[in-house]
């Protein structure tokens, strides 16, 4: 091991605690390895910083279809367990009256559009944010545009966004990976939504949030105007 | 979704970040995650469920990188140069200093070869221990460690000038 191999060794906790006791007791005689350990030190710090933003930004809606396989591209065939997974969803979908195999992920991609289905959908149509579900909706309000919109978390899915009513849909208008594990308060706290979600409801939201009866009563109209 | 693809979506914050370490312009990075995300599926019968994800996931990033940066020699490419993925910030002077102390290290981040630079990410930026490392990479841990020092003590270089 060279002496920088060492230092960097010590730095990322790699070394033995052996050799992580005999490393110290040279830093503490050695004023010049201890710079050079600061300095790498600092040097770490910043490139872990540079890229730390890029975890709180809100994750593109065409990549959460592609990992939630929303899209039929690159699907692969049926295995044995699929199959029964299948015939599990089939049941619900006819139950829901809708099928929800093979577009089985809580947004499908229409187009440029990601459109709720299947739970996701219900619950933005028929949940109040008081409700709970295993889907919890958020924030409900209108956009500069006259739409409504509406915040949802998804810890199932691992899934949070804003979704905003078009044409009977509900079109995703952000998306972010969320897990509740990260926000254990999530049940009880709308607050608990998500930055990059509030930061989408900031640059879409006309006025102030729905209060719970003008929620209930979008809600009773069918997020109509 | 099933257990596979929600997990996924759970990693896509680490695979975003770990794929601006490779393509700068924050597009073609993402581009680089929907490819991985892909053949990540394509390929799922390849994934041991119990092992790690990310590292699974970050190997197949790697070798996408690999791959579309040969394609890129060849071709003159698809992915934009470093210098596109330069953003100007438009918020207040505290989160534009931070920015451009982040942009600064990009940009010596940039200027490694790349088997520096993915040592370098996978240790510093995304947390991963030698050995982990080293199987992502799939290289001797020697090779990985010697990789580290280098692209570190040029890093420091390059910065160090850079500061006033």
């Amino acid at each position: 091991m060279t002496v920088e191999e060492r230092l960097l060794a010590y730095l990322d906790r790699e070394l033995a605690a052996a050799d992580r006791a005999a490393f110290e007791a040279e830093l503490a005689i050695d004023p010049a390895l201890a710079a050079q350990v600061e300095r790498h030190q600092g040097l770490a710090a910043r490139v872990a910083g540079a890229y730390a933003p890029v975890l709180d930004e809100p994750v593109p809606p065409a990549l959460v279809a592609a990992a939630s396989a929303a899209n039929d591209r690159g699907r692969p065939r049926l295995g044995l367990p699929q199959w029964a997974a299948m015939a599990a969803c089939l049941v619900v979908g006819v139950v829901a009256g809708r099928a929800l195999w093979p577009q089985n992920g809580p947004l499908a991609s229409q187009g440029q559009a990601l459109i709720a289905q299947g739970g996701l959908d219900r619950a933005l149509t028929l949940q109040l944010a008081a409700d709970a579900g295993p889907i919890r909706v958020g924030l409900s309000f209108h956009a500069r545009d006259g739409r409504y919109c509406r915040t949802f978390q998804s810890p199932a899915d691992r899934l949070a966004g804003l979704a905003c009513r078009a044409d009977g849909r509900w079109i995703a208008e952000t998306t972010t990976a969320w897990t509740p594990q990260d926000h254990p308060d999530y049940r009880t706290a709308a607050s608990a939504t998500p930055p990059a979600v509030l930061a989408a409801v900031d640059a879409l939201i006309a006025g102030e949030a729905f209060d719970a009866p003008a929620e209930r009563a979008a809600r009773d109209h069918g997020w109509k105007r | 979704m099933n257990g596979l693809e929600r997990e996924i979506v759970g990693l896509l914050p680490r695979l975003r970040r770990f794929a601006r370490t490779l393509a700068r312009a924050p597009a073609d990075a993402d581009d680089l995650v929907q490819l991985t995300v892909e053949r990540a599926l394509t390929r799922r019968d390849q994934w041991r469920s119990g092992t790690r994800l990310d590292s699974w996931m970050f190997r197949i990033m790697k070798n996408a990188w690999i791959d579309e940066a040969r394609a890129r020699t060849r071709q003159g490419g698809l992915f934009a140069p470093a210098e596109a993925g330069e953003r100007v910030g438009d918020d207040g002077a505290g989160a534009m200093e931070a920015r451009l102390a982040a942009a600064e290290v990009e940009r010596a981040m940039a200027r490694l070869p790349d088997d520096q630079r993915l040592a370098v990410a996978l240790v510093l930026v995304e947390g991963l221990s030698y050995q982990e490392a080293a199987n992502v990479l799939e290289i001797p841990a020697g090779t990985l460690t010697s990789r580290l020092v280098r692209g570190r003590m040029a890093l420091l270089a390059d910065l160090a000038e850079a500061r006033p």
